[in-house]
């Protein structure tokens, strides 16, 4: 498609085609389409005449590179040790049995994606958990659930409004 | 921002011109609120205070001197958010929207103070009204985290109006790189972010080695669970960082600089941005730095994703565009490191706290910590103590301090059981050894080591098996997998650990374990595998009895692990409500008004749901 | 004559300054040039040390860490891979000793934990004195693979494809084909089989179809196939890059007879010489 090669062509000028800087391009295409589509990713290779075996071993080794679409919404749970410690495992158990969802996946409706990450650095306020970069403190299992609820029913209302 | 107008400073003159400017221009009678954005205090709400004030400053006037300013981290982040007012050294904890107006008609316009808002010390009541009377500050001393709190880190101004690229300046002028090279071995300096190799060495390692062009590389991957230390300063004070990445760059001979930060602090990439854009302007990154010859410039690399990327061949690896896989290091990265090229690497802190070394003189950083330990560390003290925050302390203070004095003792009137150090390499310091004097090489000794600065402190409840599995679980999922003893060994521990805490223990399990600890720390390619088993064989060593409870009794005795304890209910702390009863996912309790509940023991399925429902704490954990 | 040759060379070597560091191995003492490594020193001193994923052909990363050695450090040792570390001064290593063979076993077990089907690996194994292990099964492996790594190494840097590269990180580690699709880079050389140490990647033809495939990638590639007998020869895309690579005067010919299998070549190169009255028959 003649506007996804123009995309691939801006991020590569953007960084005048220095293939060192193959991650911030892969990000920036991220960014861009809300995850990396296999032909953007054939395109870059053959333009940037790095074997596409690179990209994919790239693009599969970060945990910030997904290569299927993501949720509509983005839920971050922290599961580093304070965290932990104050329960985060039983709060990522709850969500994943109650939305059929496993960390690093996307609900099967696309409500959601679940992204396990190490540390957010808010230790004070454990467990943590972000709804697109929204902040949420002293999280349990019913108040998360409840969290992602709501965002269940903002969307039926969109689209049933839209 | 305050214009400069559009200068780019050409020469050390120009630097303390400007800086006589602004100081000239604060006038001695000017308010400010402080309203702190670290990450604590960000997660609560803070932004939104620093918008208010920012409102009520815009209100009160042209002839009111007033500002409002979003600082960086400043440390008692459980008590955030803090707003810190000048003149008279007021602090405020958890500052809500409702006490906006209040703060700012009493305290900065009429400068009387709030009592309310005041910090309470939680075991005597004392309120203190300044800063210097609350405990958890009276011990710090602080030099990486010197400005936080007081500048505003989007603005290069308030960096050079405090004396920032002061240290540069005279570097420029009036030092040789060797000569800045010998000041920071006075100094003593060692690398903060967990190997604690002597800067000076690396730089003058790299330095001497051959090839062209040499690179600085300044390392922002924090990625021990529990530390945000970095991400205090990278937010808080992102020009320390240039300014010290500056002065060794021209120490070693570099032209090009990267900082690699993490990709899950995109705020902290914000402010390096900003901040590298804001000295670009000025004309103190780029080429001819001050009229000098000196010429760098700095370019900033997100990470992935991906822990070990903290590694340094990692690091170098994942800005070459490769997945962060570590490589060997026979051959030192001084040497041959970014593109083979001789690089230096250092973490975020150590390259703080280099401006006021220059400054001050290696001798007085020298002065501080112990002998062979030099200055101090930050710490992030988070867990189950009641102050929890980032602190800054000399080194060679003890643990018992910094968590009694300090943290303010353990929260809820629980005891103390264990204090986790050095993140994932590192293991867990038991009460007995709490006098210990925190630095490299004391910690190490009892099987644990300083790190990166994480220090999670644990209470009676936590069970330590249950610590070393999550340890592993999380090395597992981050190894790279590239050598056979990390890949492999990782999962046979993890499996191991499963086993134990499943109440499948085996008797043999404990010497298994330090047999595959023993062989990752000979074989692995890297520093991840090789302190890979470091958290077992630590709370192994400290703990062996509640592993034996686990595998030899099936018994938790932290009452952590599901299956290796019971529910009861507690005969008269029940009221029969039946709230348990309804919730139970398993029909495995009985009972009728008036009469306490019970719990049959066959059909329980040990999910916990009654424990958790129970509005009189009736259900206890046995 | 030999004699005289050697020690022209190392008088060449002092005059030039150049170092010839000595390495001590379990005893025997020989000398390597600067920054040959640990392993060249073991083979000149006729020392077998066991390696996997190390191949003369390729880039040395260590990553099976096989090889354990000691190196002498005075009041310790320290155990390296011997594949990679470069000798750059005199340095004592010991192959024998207690403390590298029980880090070679550690690593051997943990291996045959992984790949428990392998046949090639149990030889090894057998070979360094390593009957069994005492590890279980815990990690789903493709098939044995050990993540040696040879077969993506040697497709990107000596056939140029780079038609397979690792995927994922950690126990998910695996060898796949870009979005585990077969591969259009493959030109089904069957090199990677012919590397794989431990039997994993095999070359499978696909008579019916005229196709090579290579499993378990699953990539596939048009076999060039005898034009008298219509046996299989070699990949297609393999043949037609040798041909590009060569500048034969007598190109007909040449190109007539590669498609053919070696025994229907037999006998048209008989034909050949006969003609061109090199042999006589009798």
């Amino acid at each position: 498609m003649p506007q996804d090669r123009d995309l691939i062509e801006q991020i590569v000028k953007r960084y005048d085609g220095d293939t060192g800087m193959l991650i911030p391009m892969m990000q920036d295409l991220q960014s861009e389409c809300g995850y990396l589509p296999a032909e953007h990713l054939r395109y870059l290779s053959g333009r940037l005449k790095v074997p596409m075996s690179r990209l994919y071993a790239v693009a599969t080794f970060y945990s910030s590179f997904h290569l299927a679409p993501k949720g509509a919404h983005e839920v971050t749970l922290c599961m580093g040790t304070v965290c932990f410690l104050k329960g985060a495992a039983s709060i990522s158990e709850t969500i994943c049995r109650e939305f059929h969802v496993e960390p690093g996946g996307t609900t099967r409706d696309r409500l959601f994606t679940l992204q396990a990450v190490n540390c957010v650095g808010a230790c004070a306020v454990a467990p943590v958990m972000l709804v697109d970069g929204k902040y949420y403190e002293s999280v349990t299992p019913t108040s998360a659930l409840e969290i992602l609820y709501d965002l269940a029913t903002d969307k039926a209302t969109a689209e049933k409004g839209g | 921002m305050t214009r400069l107008g559009n200068t780019q400073l050409s020469s050390f003159a120009d630097l303390e011109h400007i800086r006589e400017e602004l100081l000239s221009r604060r006038a001695p009678s000017t308010k400010s609120v402080h309203v702190c954005t670290g990450p604590g205090c960000a997660a609560k709400g803070s932004p939104k205070l620093y918008e208010l004030f920012c409102a009520a400053v815009k209100q009160a006037g042209a002839d009111v001197e007033v500002q409002a300013k979003a600082v960086g981290c400043h440390g008692l982040c459980e008590c955030g958010p803090i707003v810190l007012v000048q003149p008279g050294d007021f602090f405020y904890q958890r500052v809500e929207e409702p006490d906006v107006a209040e703060i700012f008609r009493e305290t900065v316009l009429g400068g009387r103070v709030v009592e309310r808002l005041l910090y309470e010390n939680p075991a005597t009541g004392e309120k203190a009204d300044t800063v210097d009377k609350i405990p958890f500050y009276k011990a710090q001393k602080r030099i990486a985290l010197a400005y936080n709190g007081l500048i505003d880190p989007t603005k290069i101004t308030d960096y050079i109006a405090e004396g920032g690229y002061s240290a540069l300046s005279k570097v420029i002028s009036s030092m040789t790189p060797e000569e800045v090279i010998s000041e920071v071995e006075v100094a003593g300096l060692r690398g903060r972010g967990g190997g604690g190799f002597p800067t000076a060495r690396k730089w003058r390692s790299c330095r001497e080695a051959e090839g062209f062009p040499k690179y600085v590389i300044c390392n922002g991957d924090e990625g021990d669970p529990g530390a945000f230390m970095d991400r205090a300063i990278m937010e808080g004070n992102p020009h320390s960082v240039i300014e010290g990445m500056l002065i060794g760059a021209y120490a070693i001979g570099s032209e090009q600089g990267y900082i690699y930060v993490r990709n899950e602090y995109p705020l902290s990439v914000e402010r390096l941005k900003e901040a590298i854009e804001q000295a670009k302007e000025l004309g103190l990154l780029g080429e001819n730095i001050l009229g000098n010859s000196f010429s760098f410039d700095i370019r900033i690399n997100r990470g992935g994703g991906a822990f070990v990327c903290g590694e340094s061949t990692a690091l170098m690896a994942s800005l070459e565009g490769r997945p962060g896989e570590p490589r060997a290091k026979y051959v030192h990265t001084v040497e041959s490191g970014f593109r083979g090229k001789p690089t230096n690497l250092n973490n975020v802190e150590t390259w703080a706290n280099i401006p006021q070394i220059i400054n001050r003189g290696g001798g007085w950083f020298a002065s501080i910590g112990t002998e062979k330990s030099k200055g101090t560390k930050v710490f992030s003290l988070v867990g189950n103590v009641v102050n929890t925050g980032l602190v800054e302390i000399p080194m060679g203070i003890t643990l018992r301090r910094i968590i009694d004095e300090i943290g303010g003792g353990i929260r809820d009137g629980k005891r103390f059981k264990a204090v986790q150090t050095g993140g994932p390499s590192g293991g867990c310091i038991p009460t007995e050894h709490l006098d210990a004097r925190v630095d490299f090489d004391e910690l190490t000794k009892l099987g644990s080591m300083m790190g990166s600065g994480g220090m999670i402190v644990m209470d009676e409840d936590t069970c330590m098996v249950k610590v070393a599995k999550y340890f592993t679980d999380f090395l597992q999922k981050e190894s790279c997998g590239k050598c056979t003893p990390c890949r492999e060994g990782l999962s046979q521990m993890l499996y191991i650990l499963d086993r134990i805490t499943d109440a499948e223990g085996q008797v043999g399990d404990i010497e298994r374990l330090e047999e595959l600890a023993e062989l990752l720390e000979g074989t692995a390619l890297c520093a991840l595998g090789k302190t890979a088993a470091n958290p077992i064989i630590s709370t192994i060593r400290y703990f062996r009895d509640e592993f034996d409870a686990h595998i030899l009794d099936r018994r938790c005795p932290a009452k952590e692990c599901r299956g290796l304890f019971r529910y009861e209910i507690d005969e008269e702390a029940c009221k029969a409500c039946g709230i348990c009863l309804k919730n139970c996912p398993a029909d495995a309790i009985t009972g009728e008004k008036k009469v306490p509940y019970v719990i049959n023991q066959e059909k329980c399925t040990l999910c916990g749901t009654c424990w958790e429902k129970c509005p009189f704490t009736a259900v206890l954990k046995v | 004559m030999l004699g005289k040759m050697s020690l022209h060379r190392s008088v060449k070597g002092i005059r030039k300054g150049k170092p010839v560091p000595t390495v001590t191995i379990d005893g025997r003492k020989v000398r390597v040039k600067k920054d040959a490594t640990v392993l060249d020193a073991a083979k000149k001193a006729g020392i077998w040390i066991p390696t996997l994923c190390f191949h003369p052909a390729v880039s040395c990363d260590a990553s099976c860490r096989l090889c354990m050695v000691e190196l002498d450090r005075g009041d310790w040792r320290q155990l390296i891979t011997a594949c990679n570390y470069p000798v750059r001064r005199d340095i004592v290593i010991y192959v024998s000793s207690k403390g590298a063979r029980q880090a070679r076993r550690g690593v051997m077990e943990l291996l045959l934990a992984r790949a428990p089907e392998s046949q090639e690996l149990k030889v090894l194994a057998e070979r360094m004195g390593v009957k069994e292990t005492r590890y279980p099964n815990v990690t789903e492996s493709q098939r044995n693979c050990i993540l040696c790594g040879l077969c993506v190494r040697i497709c990107e840097e000596i056939i140029g494809q780079a038609a397979i590269g690792f995927a994922g990180r950690g126990a998910d580690r695996t060898v796949a084909v870009p979005f585990r699709q077969p591969s259009d880079d493959c030109i089904g050389c069957g090199v990677c089989a012919a590397v794989c140490p431990v039997g994993t990647i095999k070359v499978r033809v696909h008579q019916d179809q005229q196709e090579v495939e290579i499993s378990p990638f699953k990539s596939r590639a048009k076999l060039l196939v005898c034009r008298q007998c219509g046996a299989p020869i070699v990949s297609m895309q393999v043949s037609e890059r040798v041909l590009e690579q060569l500048e034969m005067t007598n190109c007909e010919e040449f190109r007539e007879r590669v498609h053919l299998c070696p025994k229907c070549r037999k006998p048209r190169t008989a034909a050949r010489l006969e003609a061109t009255k090199i042999y006589k028959k009798e």
